[in-house]
């Protein structure tokens, strides 16, 4: 196969001069980038040139594994995830932050499926599908996640979605699996019998309502009942700011 | 026209940057724009002067793709936006070779269909999408780039290793976007 | 038994005796697994490859059972029966691919396994941190799932990948070797 050459320290256009956290934005910059392409750098590809870009996105959207495989994946990573830390709450806390940025992954993904079902092709010009919206008020996105989300992981929708009677806490929501299939297969020791791996379900919640501009804190708690042994509520706390724009948007009439 | 395009993360650090020219009506595809020696601070400074205007209509417009949303008038420069439902916005500046000749920024739909409305003085070829930056094609040719845009950035971050907020390197990225603007605009 | 016959064992175990789920949960699933390592042992990618393999040998312990369970296959004769019982039922059955095997060394005590679909890598590009691709080891769990697995079946192997489209080579090849079989009363038939 054909030696590809080594990458040196490969740079783009790069205005934010490797510092892609910092807030800093309107810095000085080099002087007009013509708009000619930078030498190509980068990873190495394969000699037919597929990349990530190459791969269509909805390749393996009714594709399917074994559920075996998932369970021992799973049970793999909580159990690394257990050698680092010092108890149940750091456990599950290490769960639900692997879990975050699969939310905000899941949400593009969604959204781009969406966007590209109703009219087949990108490329057709002519048909203007009407793309999905994205959700302005916490109903909306509380929907997306009991829905199309829990559809996309579980093949199914979430079981129950519900407000939490408390007037004191007007800003906490439920959504509850009766049968959550990330308990289901993964046995939990003993010493740990509190914890509940759908924290790193709970996770991907949280990174879909934070990707929306929803701050929020969701936990994972064992509900169970008679009939659902492993049965989960995912209780969701939305934050002060959320709140205060909840109520701007209501007076407007956004929905 | 001239186009400088940029992906803003949630948290306003660009994560990608490109300048380019119109492809539309002969154009050669090289971004010219008015203050060549500091077009790319400009262009910064100008996308980020609409952003307040962004979240204004992010929370009243629960669409992905808001159109032309601001207009820099010293510059004669139009801001298009487009938002991903994680946070990350794509800004389009587009700037037309000259000034309009009238004060008017070129309110929504009162241009000519056909792109050649008295507001704009064209120069050579023209085609709507060059030439007027708020004509319906225009808005319909830059919702095709920011979507095809779009497929190309969801690729990006389903990468496991990809990290919100982490600036967008890979050349084949550039030659995506690159693509999407000779084929759109 | 032959290869087409494995072949038509794992297409029939997988359609029927398997509990499934949505592919890319499993996907999204280990490429956290993945990232998670490498920013833990700070991008020292032999050190996640390890930790990747060590894994990949506690499942293989235990899903070995589960293979055996489903597909009832009873003891290969020989290693390249072997080879093809891994490739065809148990590549399927657990990650609905059916490798190629190829490559086998003239005492047949190794062989290559070429993927030309490997779900786990779905929606992939490694760090272009100019090392990733000359150390890591994307999908390193699978060599230890088959020396996990296989060393319950008193076969001690190695596994390791010789190449990985995600480092930008053509093809996808892990090399399996037979070290030797665990106990002594078992010495397959050498045809």
């Amino acid at each position: 196969m054909a030696a590809p050459p080594r990458h040196s320290a490969m740079l783009s256009v790069s205005n934010t001069a490797g510092t892609p956290q910092s807030g800093s934005s309107d810095k000085s910059q080099t002087p007009q980038q013509p708009s000619t392409p930078q030498p190509t750098q980068g990873l190495r590809v394969p000699s037919n040139r597929k990349t990530i870009y190459d791969r269509h996105l909805n390749r393996s959207r009714n594709a399917e594994l074994s559920r075996a495989s998932f369970a021992y994946l799973f049970a793999e990573m909580v159990t690394y995830a257990q050698r680092r830390v010092t108890g149940i709450q750091d456990l599950e806390k290490r769960l639900n932050e692997q879990g975050y940025p699969l939310g905000l992954r899941l949400l593009d993904l969604l959204f781009y499926r969406t966007t590209t079902t109703s009219s087949s092709a990108l490329s057709s010009s002519s048909t203007s599908s009407s793309p999905p919206n994205r959700p302005l008020r916490i109903l909306t996105l509380l929907h997306l996640i009991h829905g199309p989300l829990w559809r996309l992981l579980f093949g199914r929708s979430a079981d129950a979605l519900e407000h939490s009677v408390s007037p004191d806490t007007p800003n906490e929501y439920m959504i509850t699996d009766n049968d959550p299939l990330v308990n289901t297969y993964i046995s939990v020791p003993r010493e740990m019998n509190q914890l509940n791996c759908a924290a790193f379900v709970a996770g991907i919640i949280e990174g879909v309502c934070d990707g929306c501009g929803f701050e929020a804190k969701v936990s994972a708690h064992n509900q169970p009942t008679e009939m659902w042994p492993s049965r989960t509520v995912f209780l969701l706390g939305f934050g002060e700011s959320v709140m205060e724009r909840e109520k701007v948007l209501e007076r407007a009439g956004i929905k | 026209m001239s186009y400088y395009f940029t992906i803003l993360s949630p948290t306003d650090t660009p994560i990608f940057n490109i300048a380019f020219g119109t492809s539309k009506g002969g154009g050669d595809g090289i971004a010219r724009f008015r203050f060549p020696d500091t077009a790319q601070y400009m262009n910064q400074f100008i996308i980020h002067s609409s952003l307040d205007i962004v979240e204004e209509a992010q929370w009243t417009n629960g669409g992905m793709y808001l159109k032309h949303i601001d207009t820099y008038p010293p510059a004669a420069a139009y801001i298009s936006a487009f938002l991903t439902p994680s946070g990350a916005r794509f800004l389009l500046l587009h700037q037309p070779p000259q000034l309009p000749n009238s004060g008017s920024s070129g309110g929504l739909g009162s241009s000519s269909l056909l792109g050649s409305s008295g507001n704009l003085v064209a120069r050579g070829s023209t085609s709507s999408i060059a030439a007027n930056p708020t004509s319906p094609q225009t808005e319909e040719a830059v919702r095709q780039f920011m979507t095809e845009v779009y497929e190309s950035y969801v690729k990006t971050a389903m990468s496991p290793f990809y990290k919100q907020g982490m600036e967008i390197r890979s050349p084949v990225f550039r030659t995506r976007v690159t693509a999407a603007g000779k084929k759109w605009l | 038994m032959s290869s087409s016959k494995a072949s038509r064992i794992g297409e029939e175990i997988w359609k029927t005796r398997i509990d499934k789920v949505n592919a890319e949960l499993v996907t999204l699933t280990y490429g956290t697994i993945v990232a998670q390592l490498c920013q833990d042992y700070d991008s020292d990618y032999q050190e996640v490859n390890k930790q990747l393999d060590k894994m990949g040998y506690n499942i293989g312990m235990r899903l070995i059972e589960d293979f055996l369970a489903k597909s009832g296959v009873g003891r290969c004769a020989n290693f390249r029966e072997t080879a093809d019982m891994i490739a065809k039922v148990g590549f399927k059955i657990f990650l609905n691919v059916a490798p190629t095997v190829t490559n086998w060394t003239s005492d047949n005590n190794q062989f290559s396994l070429i993927f030309d679909d490997n779900p786990l890598a779905d929606f992939v590009e490694l760090p272009d941190d100019g090392r990733a691709q000359d150390e890591l080891w994307f999908s390193n769990i699978l060599c230890g799932v088959l020396r996990g697995a296989l060393e319950m079946v008193q076969m001690q192997i190695e596994a390791h990948f010789v190449s990985d489209v995600l480092r930008g080579d053509d093809t996808t090849e892990m090399r399996v070797s037979l070290v030797r079989y665990i106990e002594d009363e078992m010495p397959p038939e050498e045809e």
